[in-house]
């Protein structure tokens, strides 16, 4: 049963998903201070070249290796994020041109593919990576066992973000306060809260989450450095958190949607069934998907309670006269 | 649902000594030295990051201007690059006058090139090039192009969905279809018979007659001049002409300032929506053809070949940079064209891959900061002799 | 008349000192040295036309603006404001014209929203307890709202409480308030001052700013007259007169605005609204209202805004489409949310945001004054632009209107008030339209500018054309109006004859009085 083609599919839904989790929750925390930060594929990539190079260079053991190389991770994604966070906080930039920037200068053709050159880290594999957690006895039980008990600690470490970031706007002051910068800052601003300290703070740490989800791959999907290796993964993290209407919980179960679906093409060559437009359709569908919710919550004016953030987008301006 | 980003209002937080305020007039000069500036800002920066990876900038620099345009045959070779950055850049920018934020030129080339290569191969013969068959590529390039640009047209016209995350959308469903049509599926444009047709997914070759010609221009021991690249030129005339002097133009502008204004003066929002990204995905679609008709001579739907260029984001970078003037952007299409020529072709020790994204990158970083110097000015205030003291 | 109650014989704490401040703007200087004093336990209100600083000030003491000079002393202690942050910890608050409050979050968020202390300053936030405290001071002050309602359900009166709550919340001892009447009738607005003057009594400060003087005789204790950015005189209310109040505003003697008898016949009927139900943000803004304006005569529709105004001048322009019901012009029925029919059909429309939809901000006087004309032969030939004759039509409408401008090349957005306010009104008259809709066509505007505009509906009805105003200002809508309707909750409650208008009951069709059952 363990080996059916959905077992497999959503066990595997949940790998690839991880980073798209993480991708989406930063994102989501960026864009509820009201900026959009297009620049994920970008920040991802640096994220998953300076946590291999970390892995690679720290002569330590796994454990020790792999924190330090998640934390360069985050670092170096919210690095990246600085400069986006810098050109359209402060200096009122369009923060579609600089997201797109930030892509570029950081992306497949850019700084990261340079760090992973000059650093020698492509052909060889990671000297640590993340292994599943749980010992093979429970990873082999029926159906929740690959699924739930075969994933490697960064899963679960989502898993836990997930709740913490939902907690975070919803029942603390600081969410509350963020929430309120989003959709509008005048009012924020009005009452005290420092509409630029909020949006540079929550776009730093979308970028550390972003690096993050770039780690995800170069330690646990696929442990070496390839250029380019998130394969678009940033913008589907985009996508995501619009998807999920901007709530953690359904990032989640967006996330691991978006995982299976990828994860189908390859389980069914592997298998030998020939679908026809099937690999077509599993591929194109995330982002169909995400464009008829897109319709779906500006048309039917839902926007009140299911829309983004009223002011994402919009630089803003103390003394607008 | 997502607010346009905005043209900023005067202030700074007052915390530092100094005050940003709007400019009430733009002194032309600025709007040239400061592009200009942030060119040589952006070099200069991404000189630094040469030296601290322990490259040699100068010899590095040097390399680059001679692989762009000095070496025999550069030219040649940054107008391949150029050719289809001048259309997604031309692209972007009628869009962006508009406020409409077509970032779906990546996928509307992709269709463009589709459609151009079935007119290519239904109409296209033996012989020479075919006036015929070349005028059946470019109109299939464009409504490929346009058509696909009007989905998220459509839907921003009659939904009010934003343009920027759907036609994002797209290029990925665009990429994967274009993917598709070659190597999954027995489509048109795959080759059936020959040998390596059952070993590896090709696509068919074009019939001599939809080759496009070059003009040849006899300098530097011969230049090609592709038929795509006199296009484009075409191209941003004719939409410098539509945007400043007709009515369709002058309508696009007030849209583009305030859609409220037009609304009351009686002008059709959604149509113009629909026509602006019609001509938006059509520049870009038209840059698929040439890419077809000029380069590839087939349809090229290797994940790992035209779907890896991005001319489509680049293409919008490269309308920033021009400030959405369509001869401007073609002037930097070549540059970067040149930018991205060099980088191909000096992959290797001193000049190593990705410095052409980081250079790019840089680039923009600095025009964008350097946008502001235009827009607002910098004032240092005087500080008020006042001690703070704790509030009662 | 509310009763007023002294400070109890000792000198009175000054509150809040403002010394010589200035505050300058691209091209305007809205503050010039101006000093402002109010004592703690007063009621103390800011006059001034508008454009003559009183917003600016209130917003540098509330920390949103910062002075290029001057100082502020809060109960005798000198104070910087570096943010808003630093004006509410000193005890300011503000309850702002156009509302600061989060549209998705409820009553209660809004309130605890940025508080330091309290329960704001709790990391966890306990909704119950928060909403349990906003109900408890909402019924200390009368200021009943649901705690747990959202913003975007309520009233723009009850929103007004939810502004105040916020400041009530932080126990502000220094309360500014806007021009907070404009969004409520002559009763409500006893109500809010009943409560200002409970405030007052127990010491706190109430800054009240206002244009409009008898508010100000009614509430204040004394008032600070700004003129032209600089304070002109500050007087106790008890001595002071409407007419020597309006004395100081405006520099000079002026009678309130007078009324003009002609001699003009109503012609025929130009516009009939035919029982329309125009549909709003929050459900029907118009309910089955019919009207007719003939030629030459000037209708004037009286209101507090908000109550369907908006919609209904977008109905007939053709910006909104009615749900049930038609417009017709001349007899002919225009089709319905069609702009371009409208106009074609002869209306003309000076909209109350300028800015925002009259005009393009970023484009030329010359582009904006052919905003509806540039299909006619005056702008273009064919699909092509004839930018020279658009030039010279601006030129000369500019001299025409005597618009005070750099030229036809500048952007709009660089005008002021009355010369964005002629524009508008010099594009919509060079178009010889049948039918001129008026929405607060004087707002924002200093006096000279008002009496041209004035002036200018006054010559439109003389021309033959149809003139239907829109403004809240009543003293404006007796002075000029023919005829006078008054829409209540989107129904047309009353309808009075101008020249014996009574305005007690005006005032009470306005809140509702006349509302037929």
């Amino acid at each position: 049963m363990n080996n059916s083609l959905a077992v497999v599919v959503l066990a595997s839904g949940v790998v690839y998903g991880t980073p798209l989790l993480f991708g989406a929750l930063g994102e989501l925390l960026a864009e509820r201070s009201g900026v959009l930060n297009l620049g994920v594929e970008g920040m991802m990539l640096v994220g998953a070249v300076m946590g291999f190079w970390t892995v690679q260079r720290l002569h330590a053991g796994t454990g020790l290796s792999l924190a330090a190389a998640v934390g360069v991770a985050a670092v170096a994604g919210a690095a990246m994020a600085a400069i986006h966070a810098f050109l359209v906080v402060t200096l009122r930039a369009s923060q579609i041109v600089s997201g797109l920037a930030l892509t570029i200068f950081a992306g497949a053709a850019g700084l990261s593919s340079y760090l992973g050159n000059d650093l020698n880290l492509a052909d060889n594999p990671a000297a640590h990576q993340f292994n599943p957690v749980f010992p093979a006895s429970m990873q082999n039980w029926p159906i929740v066992g690959p699924i739930v008990f075969g994933q490697n600690v960064l899963v679960y470490a989502s898993w836990l973000c997930v709740v913490l970031v939902a907690l975070y706007l919803t029942r603390t002051r600081l969410g509350l306060n963020v929430r309120a910068v989003g959709e509008s800052p005048a009012a924020a601003d009005a009452m005290g809260i420092n509409v630029a300290r909020y949006r540079y703070a929550h776009t730093l740490v979308g970028g550390a989450f972003a690096g993050v989800a770039g780690a995800t791959f170069t330690l646990a999907i696929t442990p070496q450095w390839v250029s380019g290796i998130t394969g678009g993964a940033g913008w589907i993290a985009i996508a995501l958190v619009i998807f999920a209407f901007w709530r953690p919980e359904l990032c989640l179960v967006g996330a691991y949607f978006f995982g299976a679906l990828q994860a189908l093409a390859p389980e069914l060559q592997a298998r030998n069934i020939q679908l026809g437009p099937t690999i077509l359709w599993s591929n194109a569908l995330p982002y169909v998907m995400t464009i008829v919710v897109l319709v779906f919550v500006s048309a039917s004016g839902a926007r009140r309670r299911l829309g983004a953030p009223a002011a994402l987008g919009v630089p803003y301006v103390r003394e607008e006269r | 649902m997502l607010a346009t980003p905005t043209v900023g209002g005067p202030a700074f937080h007052p915390r530092g000594r100094f005050q940003i305020e709007r400019r009430l007039r733009q002194p032309r000069w600025l709007t040239v030295a400061v592009p200009a500036g942030s060119l040589v800002f952006a070099f200069f920066a991404s000189g630094i990051v040469l030296l601290a990876t322990g490259h040699d900038p100068l010899s590095g620099y040097r390399q680059l201007v001679d692989a762009a345009f000095v070496n025999t045959g550069a030219i040649g070779q940054t107008l391949v690059s150029a050719t289809p950055l001048a259309f997604t850049g031309l692209a972007a920018a009628a869009a962006f006058r508009m406020r409409l934020f077509n970032i779906g030129g990546e996928g509307q080339l992709y269709m463009g090139a589709i459609t151009a290569a079935a007119a290519g191969l239904y109409f296209g013969g033996s012989g020479g090039p075919s006036a015929f068959a070349i005028t059946a590529m470019v109109v299939g390039g464009c409504a490929g192009g346009a058509a696909w640009a009007l989905i998220p047209g459509l839907l921003r016209a009659f939904f009010k969905t934003n343009e920027i995350i759907t036609s994002l959308m797209l290029n990925y469903v665009a990429g994967y279809v274009l993917t598709y049509l070659v190597f999954n599926t027995e489509s048109y444009w795959r080759q059936t018979t020959g040998f390596n047709a059952s070993v590896f997914p090709t696509s068919k070759q074009l019939p001599p007659s939809a080759d496009w010609p070059a003009a040849v221009i006899h300098v530097q021991g011969g230049i090609a001049l592709p038929l795509g690249a006199g296009l484009a030129l075409l191209a941003a005339a004719v939409l410098w002409v539509l945007y400043r002097r007709t009515r369709f133009g002058f309508e696009v502008q007030v849209l583009g300032d305030s859609p409220r204004a037009a609304q009351y003066a009686g002008m059709r929002t959604r149509r113009k929506i629909l026509a602006v990204m019609g001509i938006s995905g059509a520049l870009a679609g038209l840059g698929g053809a040439s890419q077809v008709g000029d380069f590839s001579h087939s349809l090229d739907a290797d994940p790992n070949g035209l779907q890896k260029q991005y001319y489509g984001y680049a293409g919008i970078v490269v309308a920033a940079l021009g400030r959405y003037n369509p001869f401007a952007v073609v002037l930097v299409a070549f540059l970067i064209g040149g930018l991205q020529n060099a980088g191909n072709t000096l992959q290797g020790a001193d000049f190593p891959s990705g410095l052409v994204g980081v250079i790019q990158g840089l680039i923009l970083f600095s025009a964008l900061g350097g946008e502001l110097l235009v827009r607002y000015r910098v004032r240092f205030a005087r500080r008020p002799e006042v001690v703070a003291v704790e509030p009662a | 008349m509310v009763e007023r109650r002294g400070a109890g014989g000792a000198p009175p704490t000054s509150a809040v000192a403002m010394r010589g401040i200035t505050k300058r703007f691209p091209g305007v200087l809205a503050n010039d040295h101006v000093d402002f004093e109010a004592a703690a336990g007063e009621v103390h209100a800011l006059l001034g036309e508008n454009g003559a600083g009183k917003s600016t000030l209130s917003n540098i003491l509330t920390g949103l603006y910062r002075p290029d000079e001057g100082e502020i002393c809060v109960y005798g202690d000198r104070v910087e404001f570096h943010s808003p942050r630093d004006a509410l910890d000193a005890g300011i608050g503000m309850v702002h014209q156009h509302f600061r409050l989060v549209e998705p979050f409820t009553v209660a968020e809004n309130v605890v929203l940025g508080d330091n202390s309290g329960e704001g300053r709790r990391f966890r936030l306990r909704r119950r307890a928060i909403e349990r405290q906003v109900a408890d001071i909402s019924a200390r002050y009368g200021l009943h709202v649901d705690p747990r309602a959202r913003i975007w359900q309520l009233s723009v009166g009850e929103q007004q409480r939810v502004e105040i709550l916020k400041a009530l919340y932080r126990e502000a001892r220094i309360l500014i308030l806007d021009e907070p009447t404009a969004v409520l009738t002559p009763q409500e607005a006893d109500v809010l001052f009943r409560t200002l003057r409970e405030m007052a009594a127990e010491g706190r400060t109430v800054i009240f700013i206002s244009h409009k003087l008898h508010e100000v005789k009614a509430v204040a204790d004394s008032v600070t007259v700004l003129r032209g950015g600089r304070s002109v005189a500050t007087v106790s209310t008890a001595e002071a007169t409407p007419r020597s109040l309006a004395a100081l505003m405006v520099g000079r003697e002026v009678s309130t605005t007078e009324r003009v008898e002609h001699e003009r016949a109503a012609g025929e009927t130009v516009l009939e609204v035919d029982a329309i139900t125009v549909q709003g943000e929050r459900g029907p803004a118009v309910r089955d209202a019919s009207l007719t304006v003939c030629a030459g005569e000037i209708v004037a529709i009286a209101g507090v805004a908000g109550n369907g105004q908006r919609e209904l001048a977008e109905a007939i322009a053709g910006i909104r489409c009615p749900a049930e019901g038609c417009v017709r012009m001349r007899g002919r029925a225009v089709r319905a949310g069609d702009p371009r029919a409208a106009i074609t059909a002869g209306v003309a429309y000076v909209p109350e945001d300028r800015l925002g939809t009259g005009l393009a901000p970023s484009l030329s006087i010359a582009a904006n004054l052919a905003l509806k004309a540039y299909r006619e032969p005056v702008a273009s030939r064919g699909p092509l632009l004839r930018l020279r004759r658009m030039r010279e039509h601006a030129v000369e409408l500019i001299e025409r209107y005597r618009i005070a401008a750099p030229g036809p090349a500048a952007q709009a957005r660089q005008l002021s008030g009355g010369n964005l306010q002629k524009v508008v009104l010099a594009r919509e008259f060079s178009g010889k339209p049948q039918l001129l809709v008026a929405a607060a066509p004087t707002r924002g505007l200093d006096v000279g500018a008002i009496e041209t505009v004035h002036a200018y509906l006054r010559d439109a009805a003389a021309e033959g054309m149809g003139v239907l105003l829109i403004s809240e200002d009543l003293d404006e809508i007796l002075a000029l109006a023919d005829r006078i309707a008054v829409m209540y909750e989107g129904r047309i409650v009353g309808e009075f004859a101008g020249a014996t208008a009574d305005v007690e009951e005006i005032g009470l069709a306005m809140a509702g009085g006349q509302h037929p059952r």
